[in-house]
């Protein structure tokens, strides 16, 4: 039988494929699976299951049986979910409803079954319908056919829930634009349905058709979608909840690598961080680039008059009057200097975070400074720079963390997100002792309610590190800093309001550079 | 060079038209013309989005909702739908409860179902109103934690609140029964002239002035005051 169903994918693929306009998408393969569960995708893999079909083969041709299934799994890619991002925001809207995981997570299943399956049914010409007359169906999978019969027109041998279909089929699952608001009406109609499922056992049943997890994307669909969803949920604690409720699968989905997505296999999703991260790819912070090439070649300073036994090369023979005679030839004495050369880097950076009292709680709601740190971040990081980190409260009382230069983002933004919530005092000696040979930017983000804010002044008036100082939200406190750092020029001062002013920073901008007027 | 669009002409584009492009066309007409008839009340009678509860004004406002439903086909499907567009969509830019709970009444009590069943609980929103004038014959199940002056005017209708009531429920109401689940609110039963309302849970207060009707909780008879009795 693996064999004929080998050649009958050999023969239909092809076909499929055509029919909807070649998608992007490997060819499928028939494995051993559930009698129940006719699809498994994994990492845009579509498999088939020999039993389903078997099973099927015996009211219907094997083909129409394939055909069905890759008609409807190929829809999936092409129309609904499309993507990571829609699944969860879909998922996110039935959960708002259901207020239950598993429920949500089922509705959601079925919403973009119906809607994959329509446009199909609408577009192409399918066998689909047939497989769906054939089926096995629980409670929920009846209501289901129903609403297909009622909104495709045809007849699939169900009889009964005349209400749940005539309240469904009022939803234009065909527009994409409304998907959102129909999927909660959809899950408020079914609830009931999902509630009797759930009392029977039904709900940890596999739809027939194939559950959808975020195994079925790929990783970088995965981290694209988590980038999306961070950036259209209102707050972190939305955002927090729908990652929590995929967490097995999304730890099962991504590969532990450091630095695509900062997590790694057994440990546990810390949605946090992991929300700010995600936010703070959508931004893109330029970083003015310094001149980093520093060559300490010795050069000719001044001259001291030749003595007997000094070597003759350093003499000059325009001051000794073309003579070697002692008290009168004179030499140069070379001095070691800094000279920079044209190679232009990016320094690395301490990032300074104010987590006083005065500020957002980030794991409550989107907090500026801490988007606004980790898109500095991320910016240093992206130019291969390292990154401190000085998260602060009363650091006098010891509400502070210090992160040495690290490139490991999980811990940069673990201690990014941290929120100590207390006074606001900071302590220039753990700022100086972060302080290298080579001189790192300093990137500062608070609302400059600190207490000893004139010792920071004063401290910024003295380094020589290039200072990006960002003020969210206005106050006296900011003024005194603008006045008192309106002259240096190596500070460049950025106010946050809004989530918009974000991307106008540019990072290490300095107003004047040593090298400014070489060609 | 080979036109490497040559291969997708001999695909003909169809499109089937199924019955769900029909359907929701002709329910979306409708809820167009619901949501129309409601946006024109309110501009009629809440001027400056502001509607005080007024005698006069409640039932000025009920014969202008009549009015605008009046040629309309509907089913309670669509008022469902339209509390739920009330509810959270965008294409109503304001809801106000009394006014909206009066103009969903004029559709339950206009609507040629005789038993219609509105689900609230799922909603962030409190209708007020709602059961306004129900007439005889027609039953009103209301899911869920409603408003101030459920079943207020009650006409011989029988309306079931699965959930609490707010403040002032059966007002003036004539006939019929409210059947309330668990708890009514202060001032129930207030200028009441007849029918009966039972609750299962617990009354805040019972209105002052009644003309008329009976009130029970949990099938004991609180109002008229049994002789004898005090409370």
């Amino acid at each position: 039988m693996t064999q004929d169903l080998d050649k009958i994918l050999k023969e239909i693929w092809p076909r499929v494929r055509r029919r909807h306009l070649f998608p992007e998408l490997p060819a499928p393969k028939c494995a051993e699976g559930e009698q129940r569960v006719g699809l498994n995708i994994k990492g845009k893999k579509i498999s088939i299951s020999k039993e389903f079909v078997l099973e099927m083969s015996q009211v219907l041709k094997p083909q129409e049986v394939v055909e069905g299934l890759i008609d409807h799994a190929v829809s999936h890619y092409l129309y609904c979910p499309w993507d990571f991002s829609t699944h969860l925001k879909l998922y996110g809207e039935a959960k708002k409803v259901l207020k239950d995981k598993e429920m949500a997570k089922k509705a959601t299943d079925y919403f973009m079954d119906v809607v994959a399956d329509t446009h199909c049914v609408s577009q192409k010409d399918t066998p689909l319908p047939k497989i769906y007359r054939h089926m096995n169906r629980g409670i929920l999978d009846e209501a289901i056919h129903a609403l297909y019969q009622r909104i495709w027109g045809v007849d699939l041998g169900v009889e009964g829930h005349e209400g749940v279909s005539r309240k469904l089929s009022r939803l234009p699952y065909l527009d994409r634009s409304l998907w959102r608001e129909s999927i909660r009406r959809f899950a408020r109609v079914i609830r009931s349905l999902l509630e009797r499922e759930e009392r029977s056992g039904g709900l940890s049943r596999p739809n027939p058709m194939g559950s959808h997890k975020p195994q079925q994307y790929s990783t970088q669909e995965v981290d694209r979608g988590l980038q999306e969803l961070a950036s259209s949920v209102a707050s972190p604690t939305e955002f927090k909840e729908i990652i929590h409720d995929f967490e097995d699968e999304l730890l099962e989905a991504i590969h532990p690598t450091e630095q695509g997505m900062g997590l790694g296999r057994g440990r546990s999703l810390n949605a946090d961080f992991l929300y700010y991260m995600k936010l703070a790819q959508n931004y893109f912070l330029y970083v003015r680039k310094t001149a980093m090439e520093k060559s300490g070649s010795l050069y000719p300073h001044h001259h001291v008059p030749w003595e007997v036994g000094k070597p003759y090369q350093d003499i000059d023979p325009w001051t000794s009057f073309g003579k070697i005679m002692p008290g009168i030839t004179q030499t140069w004495q070379r001095v070691e200097g800094e000279v920079f050369g044209r190679e232009e880097g990016t320094p690395n950076c301490i990032v300074i975070i104010d987590s006083s009292g005065s500020m957002i709680d980030p794991t409550k709601q989107l907090s500026y400074a801490v988007l606004g740190a980790a898109c500095a971040c991320d910016a240093y990081l992206r130019n291969e720079a390292y990154v401190a980190v000085y998260n602060f409260s009363d650091a006098a009382a010891g509400c502070r963390k210090i992160l040495p230069y690290s490139r490991n983002r999980t811990e940069i933004y673990r201690i990014l997100c941290h929120y100590f919530g207390g006074g606001t005092k900071l302590l220039v000696e753990d700022i100086e002792a972060l302080q290298t040979d080579r001189v790192p930017d300093i990137f500062m983000i608070t609302d400059m309610q600190i207490t000893n804010l004139e010792i920071l002044i004063e401290y910024f008036n003295q380094c020589r590190n290039r200072v990006t100082a960002v003020h969210i939200g206005d106050n006296r406190h900011v003024q005194a800093f603008r006045r008192s750092m309106g002259l240096r020029k190596n500070v460049g001062i950025y106010a946050v309001k809004k989530k918009e002013d974000i991307p106008r920073i540019v990072l290490g901008r300095v107003r004047e550079y040593l090298y400014a007027a070489r060609p | 060079m080979k036109n490497p669009f040559l291969d997708f002409r001999s695909l003909p584009y169809r499109k089937k038209e199924i019955p769900l492009e029909r359907i929701v066309r002709a329910k979306q007409e409708v809820l167009e013309h619901i949501v129309e008839g409601y946006l024109r009340l309110v501009e009629e009678e809440a001027k400056d989005l502001v509607w005080l509860v007024e005698h006069s004004r409640v039932v000025k406002a009920y014969e202008a909702a009549l009015k605008s439903i009046r040629d309309l086909h509907y089913d309670q499907d669509d008022i469902e739908e339209f509390c739920a567009e009330l509810d959270s969509s965008h294409k109503i830019p304001y809801m106000i409860s009394g006014p909206a709970g009066i103009y969903i009444s004029a559709l339950v009590n206009h609507s040629e179902e005789d038993r219609i069943v509105l689900r609230l609980q799922d909603y962030q929103r409190v209708f007020h109103f709602l059961g306004y004038r129900l007439p005889e014959g027609k039953t009103l199940v209301l899911q869920g934690d409603v408003g101030d002056f459920i079943g207020a005017g009650l006409s011989g209708g029988r309306l079931v609140v699965e959930g609490s009531t707010g403040n002032w429920c059966g007002a003036g109401m004539m006939r019929g029964e409210i059947l309330v689940s668990e708890h009514a609110g202060q001032k129930t039963g207030e200028w009441m002239r007849g029918g009966e309302i039972h609750v299962d849970g617990m009354i805040r207060s019972v209105g002052k002035t009644l003309f008329g009707g009976r009130i029970y909780r949990r099938g004991r008879l609180v109002s008229p005051q049994p002789i004898g009795e005090h409370t």
